[in-house]
């Protein structure tokens, strides 16, 4: 991939991550949990990017944050709180409309082109 | 297991230090989630490749900018600097003027003392400019960083801004290198004007190398004379100088302005010209003196050389003033 494709490609992509983080955030999830459900979904995540950007989320109040220690070893888990879920909600809308727009407008595209 | 702490550790010296335990507890929980139960070094070492560079992961924990001045700050400060630097340099370089002007001593020729002078001035500018730069861009980072002023947070605009703007064409800008210049120009002048019986005369080179100051040309009485009526115009050239930095586009007003002081200036400049006791006694035998020919050619020749000053300060006044017209026309 040429590396300017890959800038816009990251750059595309940068603005979906806390949506998808925050879909899968409904029950309580850790940090390595969460990259597998990810990855399973075809998402790939830099770990890099996942827990810096979970760190952020807990502090603008969108998730909340526990340590469960009964486990043989500790784990930070993440859930989203209700402040994320209306947050979460609006952005899906968003999203959706989004993709709409952009669909109408492809489809334009090759309607000219087949002209 | 050693690897791991070590990547924990460069992770971690990096963050403040509020956050680093609960990080660190994180980070190497995660990474044995990562890893299988029973795992070689080998396996450390691609974990931790994934991961990547410990001083990247860290910065993506911080909240502050990785940069000095962002984008809301940058034009200001841009523009903070366009402005302060040239009056820094302005101002130091009248200081220093002056303070030189004072501390001249009489054993020395005024020259090499001039010499030494320009040296000392030149260093301490470029220190004044780096100075100013530093506490310029410094202030701006805190502004950064605290932005407790909220001067980033810019009122939103609208087409009513444009009310202020003034649009002026390139033909009719006053660059600010001819006000600073104008200024640099009027300093030289004032003091080759008042020490003129110390610096503007013949030298010679000693046997030590050092010029030593033989005579003036001028006779400082009648320089001194004139003093009121050049007092009077330098101020008015200042005055002049200030009032084109407020404005910075020629106006008629300007031109006008420009056209009295250079006026007056000629006329100041022919007067003082035409006085017969101009020159220093001493200086047309002297010089008859020194390149063996009659006093009466020397004072021709001195006579035409005085004279051409005049034609060539006349002919650049009305150029100066026909330019300032010809400008605040456009």
């Amino acid at each position: 991939m040429s590396s300017l494709l890959e800038s816009f490609t990251t750059e595309l992509r940068r603005g979906t991550l806390t949506l998808a983080v925050l879909s899968q955030l409904g029950t309580p999830q850790y940090g390595y949990s969460l990259v597998q459900r990810l990855e399973l979904a075809g998402i790939v995540i830099e770990q890099s990017t996942l827990y810096p950007l979970l760190r952020r989320l807990e502090k603008q109040e969108l998730v909340t944050s526990s340590w469960d220690t009964t486990e043989s070893r500790p784990r930070k888990y993440y859930v989203i709180s209700e402040y994320g879920i209306e947050i979460f909600e609006q952005l899906k809308n968003e999203w959706v409309a989004m993709t709409l727009e952009l669909d109408s407008l492809f489809k334009g595209d090759a309607e000219n082109e087949t002209n | 297991m050693k690897l791991i702490d070590k990547y924990i550790y460069e992770v971690t010296r990096r963050l403040p230090e509020k956050n680093r335990d609960d990080i660190a507890l994180e980070l190497k929980s995660t990474i044995e989630d990562m890893l299988p139960n029973e795992y070689t070094e080998e396996e450390i070492k691609q974990t931790l490749t994934k991961l990547g560079s410990p001083a990247e992961l860290a910065a993506s924990y911080k909240d502050k900018p990785n940069y000095l001045i962002g984008p809301n700050l940058y034009d200001t400060y841009i523009g903070t600097i366009k402005i302060v630097v040239p009056w820094a340099i302005v101002i130091a370089l009248l200081v220093h003027i002056v303070e030189n002007v004072l501390l001249i001593s009489v054993e020395e020729a005024l020259l090499s003392s001039i010499i030494n002078a320009i040296t000392v001035t030149t260093v301490n500018l470029v220190s004044v400019v780096f100075q100013v730069l530093f506490w310029i861009t410094l202030g701006f980072v805190i502004v950064e960083r605290t932005d407790g002023l909220n001067i980033t947070q810019k009122k939103a605009w609208t087409p009513d801004d444009l009310k202020n703007v003034k649009i002026i064409p390139k033909d009719k800008k006053i660059p600010l290198s001819d006000i600073i210049f104008g200024i640099i120009g009027m300093t030289f002048f004032t003091i080759i004007y008042f020490y003129a019986d110390r610096l503007v005369g013949v030298y010679q080179t000693a046997d030590n190398g050092n010029l030593t100051f033989v005579l003036p040309i001028f006779n400082q009485d009648t320089l001194i004379f004139y003093a009121p009526i050049i007092i009077f115009l330098i101020i008015l050239q200042y005055a002049m100088l200030i009032y084109k930095f407020k404005i910075r586009n020629w106006t008629t007003k300007i031109a006008a302005v420009n056209l009295v002081v250079n006026l007056l200036g000629t006329i100041v400049f022919i007067f003082i010209a035409n006085n017969p006791h101009l020159l220093n006694e001493a200086f047309i035998p002297y010089m008859a003196d020194t390149l063996q020919i009659t006093s009466s050619k020397v004072e021709l020749f001195t006579e035409r050389i005085i004279w051409i000053s005049v034609a060539i300060f006349i002919v650049t006044n009305i150029l100066d003033v026909f330019n300032g017209f010809r400008k605040a026309k456009y």
